[in-house]
């Protein structure tokens, strides 16, 4: 029940005394702000660097992993006996995944699901006369490919849809075509572990600023990597998934696992040094700002303290004359809550500022141009109700000292 | 129950407890009729100010019975006790205590808004009224820090007036006045206990003051020596 008068004198007391409003104002304004700007950079970075790792990862990935290990199957029968094998092998039944189709079928009825593609993917030698460099070539559903990993994007040299229709085409990364001294147009030949050895026209480069794939990979046509290990239409060696929120990877797996009869692993599983960087980096921005918003509430809570004491004998004739402890802290708590709404919304907007000059600092590293920055309104509004928070409980402590105030005490003398 | 005693108190007893125990009043107890003009007296430490502060209701760390207008105040809670304030008892101090930072207007306005019974601009009209009749209505606008000792006891006095209150206490209202001013507020005083009926009580020093009252109460060790 905030009463005109109540309102009135909490105006008056901003008002009068503007330069300390400010400096309380500030103080909000600079812990917001702050808190705005870090958790922008944080995401930023955590952002570029899941846009760099999901160059060449899916979220989901299936394929047929190695069976069980049992080379010591003596023991599982013989528990309490000395039984040595020699040699003992585990044999591999299947070899990647066979009926693909069925596969992806199942999926596609699967919703949440915004990309899959399927892709041979053979580890070979690259030669090119005397130069030998190994590496993995993958065979890939050209359209699907560029859906999934984006792929056109880190195209430098050639056109990637012609892979399409050139099964004699292929895709070098950068640094593996200096390492062999191709170019576009030279021919490549390629030694698959079985001893099998073709040669490919050089039709495109590209770089996903990742170091070891750089260094080692090519893509070639899926049918030509069929045809290039004697595998059937249907063979793919790896489904790969996408999903729209990529944090949710879990959800989806258990919902396949059943229904597939392969290995199927999430991005957060098969890279966990990524999840434990950007969670890492989320906790020191959140403690980092919420340092900043403690000190800004500490400011706000010594300037509503020194106020109040100065304002000690007007506390008491307003109880005096028939104001209530309720009243006085309602004025004085309205004056925090003020100095936090407008210190709030000066703080998002300078925190904008700040994170737009930041994003604009060139930073020319792995793709990068600018330092990243990510603007999300959640952590703009998360922003603001903390620093709502701080200034209440900072502005609520004096105010409630302000209302036990013994008007006769200070009255008296 | 006559309705012509606003206000009575019985075996009134306090003590202070820093530095040591002491007793300040020792079973006081007496009545007050409508329209009254009382003067407190006594030397100083015989307690009077520390009765009128009883009286007062802000407080409220006393034994005995406080009853203002057939209304036992003993006992009630802070709160309820600023809402009977705020609607029955003007105040008036030595040290005219005012808002600084709010104009005169507004100082006289503030006890009426906070009652919140009649409109802002009602209100207004009223306070300036009040300040017409203490001749300080051309200080109106005025920020209180800006005005002599002597306005801003006239403007606390207008504000003391606001709500027509049944009962105005001061605590040496003119303790800090010439004797010009002096004159102008005890006229004040005796005007407005004669004519709208309101009861003052004051605790003063000034025997000048006290003998041109209605009923002198004269305390001394926390004792009624004479009434």
């Amino acid at each position: 029940m905030a009463s005109y008068i109540n309102n009135r004198i909490s105006k008056i007391h901003l008002t009068s005394n503007i330069k300390q409003t400010i400096v309380a104002m500030l103080g909000v304004t600079f812990g917001i702000s702050m808190y705005v700007f870090m958790t922008g950079f944080m995401t930023g970075v955590n952002n570029a660097q899941n846009d760099l790792a999901f160059s060449s990862l899916a979220h989901i990935r299936v394929y047929n992993d190695r069976p069980a290990d049992n080379t010591n199957i003596a023991a599982k029968v013989f528990p309490n006996s000395v039984i040595n094998l020699h040699n003992a092998k585990i044999i591999k039944y299947t070899d990647g995944i066979k009926n693909s189709n069925i596969i992806l079928d199942a999926l596609k009825a699967q919703k949440d699901i915004t990309g899959v593609t399927t892709q041979v993917n053979i580890n070979v030698f690259f030669k090119n006369a005397g130069n030998k460099v190994n590496g993995s070539v993958s065979g890939v559903d050209v359209v699907n490919e560029n859906k999934v990993f984006n792929i056109s994007k880190y195209i430098t040299e050639g056109n990637w849809n012609e892979l399409k229709q050139r099964t004699d085409g292929i895709f070098v990364a950068v640094d593996l075509a200096k390492n062999l001294s191709l170019k576009v147009n030279d021919n490549l030949n390629i030694l698959t572990s079985d001893g099998i050895s073709k040669n490919y026209k050089v039709i495109g480069l590209f770089k996903t600023d990742v170091a070891s794939i750089d260094k080692s990979k090519a893509y070639i046509n899926i049918n030509a990597a069929r045809h290039l290990i004697g595998a059937n239409q249907t063979y793919v060696t790896d489904i790969q998934i996408n999903i729209k929120d990529y944090n949710k990877t879990e959800n989806i797996i258990n919902k396949m696992a059943p229904i597939i009869p392969y290995k199927t692993e999430s991005w957060q599983i098969a890279n966990q040094q990524l999840v434990a960087g950007s969670s890492l980096r989320e906790i020191i921005a959140i403690a980092v700002s919420l340092v900043i918003l403690l000190v800004a509430g500490f400011g706000i809570y010594n300037i509503m303290n020194m106020t109040i004491n100065q304002k000690i004998r007007e506390i008491a004739i307003l109880k005096a004359i028939g104001f209530s402890g309720p009243d006085v802290t309602q004025i004085f708590l309205t004056e925090a809550i003020v100095i936090g709404i407008i210190g709030g919304f000066t703080g998002l907007g300078f925190g904008y500022l700040i994170a737009n000059l930041v994003n604009k600092i060139p930073f020319e590293v792995a793709g990068l141009h600018t330092l990243p920055m990510a603007y999300t309104l959640k952590d703009y509004i998360l922003a603001f109700m903390f620093g709502l928070v701080t200034t209440f409980i900072a502005g609520y402590i004096p105010a409630r000292k302000a209302s036990k105030i013994d008007p006769v005490t200070i009255i008296r003398g | 129950m006559q309705n012509d005693i606003i206000l009575k108190v019985d075996n009134i007893v306090k003590y202070f407890y820093v530095p040591d125990k002491f007793q300040v009043l020792k079973r006081v107890g007496f009545e007050v009729k409508r329209g009254e003009f009382l003067a407190l007296v006594g030397k100083s430490g015989s307690g009077k100010s520390t009765l009128l502060y009883v009286l007062s209701t802000m407080d409220t760390d006393y034994e005995g019975s406080l009853i203002i207008k057939d209304t036992l105040l003993t006992n009630k809670k802070q709160n309820d006790l600023a809402a009977f304030r705020n609607e029955h008892i003007g105040f008036v101090f030595q040290f005219h205590y005012l808002l600084p930072e709010f104009s005169a207007l507004e100082n006289v306005m503030i006890p009426a808004l906070k009652l919140n019974k009649i409109s802002k601009e009602e209100i207004e009209t009223r306070a300036y009224e009040n300040l017409k009749l203490l001749g300080i209505h051309e200080q109106a606008l005025k920020k209180a820090n800006k005005l002599s000792g002597g306005q801003q006891q006239r403007v606390a006095i207008a504000r003391a007036l606001i709500n027509e209150p049944s009962i105005i206490m001061g605590d040496e209202p003119t303790g800090n006045l010439d004797s010009k001013n002096t004159q102008v507020v005890f006229d004040i005083f005796r005007e407005i206990s004669k004519e709208k009926g309101q009861t003052i009580i004051a605790v003063t020093h000034d025997d000048d003051f006290a003998n041109h009252c209605d009923r002198i109460i004269e305390l001394m060790d926390g004792k009624i020596i004479n009434q």
